[in-house]
C-alpha cells in the first residue's frame, strides 16, 4: 500500500541575518491512508512549520516528500501550486473563508478559478459537500454572514472540493467555543472513516489529539516519540 | 471567467471607494475632454475668422530676378535687368483659371488686380489699398455683401465700394463722386456705389473695391491680374493644394497658413499647453488607480495567502487586480466622456448677440476615442504594480498575519 505522505530526513534552517535558526532536523514521517493523525507540540516546536513543508507552502532546508507516489520537495512554484490545488486540502484557523463570497461560492473557488468558471458540476459538488457539513441552508450566506463554527465547517468542505489524498488542518478549532471544535472534530472523523481522506492535524489541543487515530509529538524540531492510539 | 467575478466582487465589497475611484477617474477623463474640445473649437474659431474672410491660397507672378544673358563671346558679359516700373502681373491667368476650376477641391476663384491709391475729395485725401475684382464674384473670398451698409456691390463701370470708416473720415456717402489717383498718378472720378463695414477697423478705413473692367486702365494692366485668390473645401488642405498649382503653373502660391504665421504659432503654442494639461490629468488619474489597488491588495494579503494556498496561480491573483483596473478604466472613461460631452454641450448653449459661442467649445472635438483608450491602456498599465506585488505575496507569510 502506497503511502500518502512520506517524509524522509526533513530539515528546516531559517536565516535571520547572520544568524541560523534550525526549526526542523531529522524528521521523517510516514502516513497511511485513511489516517487521522495528530501534530503535537508546544509552541515553536516546529509543527506548523512542518505542515506548510508538507503542504508544500515552503520548501525544505533538506530532505525528501513524496506524496501520493509523487516526489514534491522540488516542485517549481507553478507545479507546487497545481499540486496543491488538485491533491492537498488546506484548512487553517483564521481567515479561512474569503468574505465577499458566499458559503458554496467559498466551497467551490478551488476548482472554479482553475477551470475557468463555476459549472454546474462544481455547483452540484459544492452544494454536496455544504449538505454533508450540515450547511444546506447557508449555501447563499455570505463568508461574513457565517459563525465561527459554520466558517469551519465551510472550510472543510472547500477543502475536499477537489477530492484531495491529504488534508492539512492547522489549528482548525483553536478559534472556536468547546461545542463547535466538537463538530468541527466530529466532521472530520466521519469523513475519514467514510470517505478514507487522510488528516494531518496541527494542534496543540491534547483533548483534539484523543479524537485521532495516531499522534506524532515534535519537540525542539525533532520527532519526540510517535504514539499509534486507537481510536478514542 | 472566474478572474473577472472576483474582480467584480471585490469592486463591489466596497461600493463607497470603487464609486469614489471611479468619480476620479471620470473627473480626469472629464477635464481632458473639456480641454480638448476647448482647444480645438479655440482653434476652429481663430482659423474660421481667418479662412473665412480670406483665400485659402494666394497665386501670384514669381518674383523677377536678373538673368545673365548667354553670349558667344566669353569675355563679355550681358545682363538682363528688371524693370522696377513694370507691375508685376499674371498674363496666362484664364488658362490658369480654368485649370483651377477642373480641381474637385476648389469652391471659389476670384481673379483680382490690386495697387494702392489715394482717394481726393476737396481738400481731404485718404490713401486706399484697391482690390479690383468681378463684380459677379464679389462674395467669392469674403461675404463682401452682407457687410454692406449703404448702396450695394455691383461696381458698375465708374463704380467704387469704400469702407465706412474712410467714408466717414473724408465725408463720402453713396452716390457721391470721388477722385481715385493711382500710385502712377492716373486719375479718374469715380462714384461711390457702395459702403460696408466688415468690423475690421483696419480694413474699414483703408480698403476700397472696383471691378476688374474699372481697374484695367487705372493700374495700367489691360489683359493681365495681379493675383488670384482660391477657396479650398478643406482649408487644411491649403499647403499641398499650393505646392501643386505652382508646380502646374509656376506662379507663386501661398497658402493661408503661411500668411498667418503668427496664428500657426499661437495654434501650435495652445494645443502644446493642452497636450500637458491633457497628460497631468491623466497621470493623476492612473496615480490614483494604482494606490487604490495597491492599498486593496494589501488590505487582502490573508485572503491572497489563502488562495495561493489552496493552489490559485499567481496569473490567476495578477489578473484578478488587471481586470479591476480595466473595469476601473472602462468605467470611469465612459462615465468621464459623458460627463465631458454633456458640460461641453451645456457650455455650447451659451450664444453671444452675434450669434457667435461665449465659449469657443467644440462638444463633438473632445477627443473621446482617445482619451477612452488611453484611460483604459493607462489604468491597466496603473493596477500591473498592484498586481505583481498581490501576485508574488508569500503565501505563508500572508496568512500568518
Amino acid at each position: 500500500m502506497t503511502a500518502v505522505l512520506d517524509a524522509r530526513g526533513i530539515d528546516m534552517t531559517f536565516q535571520n541575518g547572520d544568524e541560523l535558526t534550525r526549526v526542523l532536523s531529522g524528521i521523517d514521517v510516514t502516513l497511511d491512508p485513511g489516517e487521522l493523525v495528530a501534530l503535537l507540540g508546544a509552541s515553536g516546536s516546529g509543527k506548523s512549520t512542518l505542515l506548510s513543508i508538507v503542504g508544500l507552502l515552503l520548501r525544505p532546508t533538506a530532505g525528501v516528500i513524496t506524496i501520493g507516489g509523487e516526489r514534491v520537495e522540488a516542485f517549481s512554484d507553478a507545479e507546487s501550486s497545481r499540486f496543491r490545488n488538485q491533491r492537498l486540502g488546506f484548512i487553517f484557523q483564521f481567515h479561512n473563508l474569503l468574505p465577499d463570497f458566499t458559503a458554496i461560492e467559498n466551497v467551490a473557488f478551488p476548482a472554479a478559478a482553475v477551470g475557468g468558471g463555476m459549472s454546474n458540476s462544481m455547483r452540484r459538488r459544492a452544494s454536496d459537500l455544504l449538505s454533508r457539513v450540515g450547511l444546506s441552508d447557508r449555501m447563499g450566506f455570505l463568508a461574513t454572514r457565517l459563525s465561527g463554527g459554520q466558517k469551519q465547517r465551510v472550510a472543510i468542505a472547500r477543502a475536499l472540493m477537489n477530492r484531495p489524498e491529504l488534508v492539512l488542518a492547522d489549528e482548525p478549532t483553536g478559534s472556536l467555543d468547546r461545542a463547535s471544535a466538537d463538530q468541527v472534530l466530529d466532521l472530520m472523523r466521519e469523513i475519514n472513516r467514510e470517505d478514507g481522506t487522510t488528516f494531518l492535524i496541527c494542534t496543540h489541543d491534547e483533548r483534539v489529539a484523543l479524537r485521532c487515530t495516531r499522534r506524532i509529538t515534535l519537540r525542539d524540531g525533532r520527532i519526540d516519540n510517535a504514539i499509534q492510539d486507537g481510536v478514542h | 471567467m472566474f478572474a473577472f467575478l472576483v474582480a467584480r466582487r471585490y469592486l463591489g465589497s466596497n461600493p463607497w471607494q470603487t464609486a469614489l475611484l471611479i468619480a476620479g477617474v471620470a473627473l480626469g477623463v472629464t477635464a481632458f475632454v473639456f480641454i480638448t474640445a476647448l482647444i480645438q473649437g479655440l482653434a476652429v474659431r481663430l482659423t474660421d475668422d481667418v479662412t473665412a474672410k480670406s483665400a485659402h491660397v494666394s497665386l501670384e507672378p514669381p518674383d523677377r530676378v536678373a538673368r545673365i544673358l548667354p553670349s558667344p563671346d566669353h569675355d563679355t558679359e550681358a545682363v538682363a535687368l528688371v524693370s522696377m516700373l513694370q507691375r508685376k502681373q499674371i498674363r496666362t491667368w484664364a488658362a490658369t483659371v480654368a485649370l483651377l476650376e477642373s480641381q474637385a477641391e476648389v469652391t471659389a476663384i476670384s481673379p483680382q488686380i490690386t495697387g494702392s491709391a489715394v482717394l481726393v475729395r476737396g481738400e481731404a485725401a485718404a490713401p486706399v489699398a484697391v482690390t479690383a475684382i468681378d463684380p459677379k464674384n464679389l462674395d467669392a473670398i469674403s461675404p463682401l455683401s452682407r457687410e454692406i451698409v449703404a448702396g450695394d456691390g455691383r461696381l458698375n463701370a465708374n463704380g467704387i465700394m469704400i469702407g465706412i470708416r474712410l467714408a466717414e473720415a473724408i465725408g463720402l456717402s453713396v452716390g457721391q463722386p470721388v477722385l481715385f489717383r493711382t500710385d502712377r498718378g492716373i486719375e479718374r472720378l469715380l462714384v461711390v456705389e457702395g459702403i460696408f463695414k466688415s468690423g475690421v477697423q483696419s480694413l474699414d478705413e483703408r480698403v476700397a473695391y472696383l471691378s476688374l473692367e474699372t481697374a484695367r486702365p487705372l493700374f495700367v494692366l489691360p489683359a493681365g491680374v495681379t493675383n488670384i485668390e482660391i477657396k479650398l473645401k478643406d482649408t487644411g488642405q491649403a499647403r499641398s493644394f499650393a505646392a501643386f498649382v505652382s508646380e502646374a503653373t509656376g506662379l507663386r502660391a501661398t497658402a493661408w497658413q503661411d500668411r498667418n504665421l503668427s496664428l500657426a504659432d499661437a495654434l501650435t503654442a495652445q494645443a502644446q499647453t493642452g497636450t500637458l494639461i491633457q497628460i497631468f490629468s491623466l497621470i493623476s488619474v492612473l496615480i490614483g488607480i494604482a494606490s487604490a489597488l495597491s492599498l486593496s491588495a494589501n488590505r487582502r494579503r490573508s485572503e491572497i495567502g489563502i488562495m495561493r494556498a489552496f493552489g490559485v496561480s499567481r496569473l490567476f491573483i495578477a489578473s484578478v487586480f488587471v481586470i479591476q483596473g480595466l473595469l476601473i478604466g472602462v468605467i470611469g472613461a465612459s462615465l468621464g466622456c459623458l460627463a465631458g460631452f454633456g458640460l461641453c454641450g451645456w457650455l455650447a448653449t451659451f450664444i453671444r448677440p452675434d450669434g457667435t459661442l461665449a465659449l469657443p467649445i467644440a462638444p463633438a472635438e473632445g477627443g473621446y476615442a482617445l482619451v477612452f483608450l488611453l484611460t483604459t491602456a493607462g489604468a491597466v498599465l496603473a493596477s500591473v504594480i498592484p498586481a505583481r506585488s498581490a501576485a508574488r505575496l508569500d503565501a505563508l507569510k500572508a496568512i500568518q498575519q
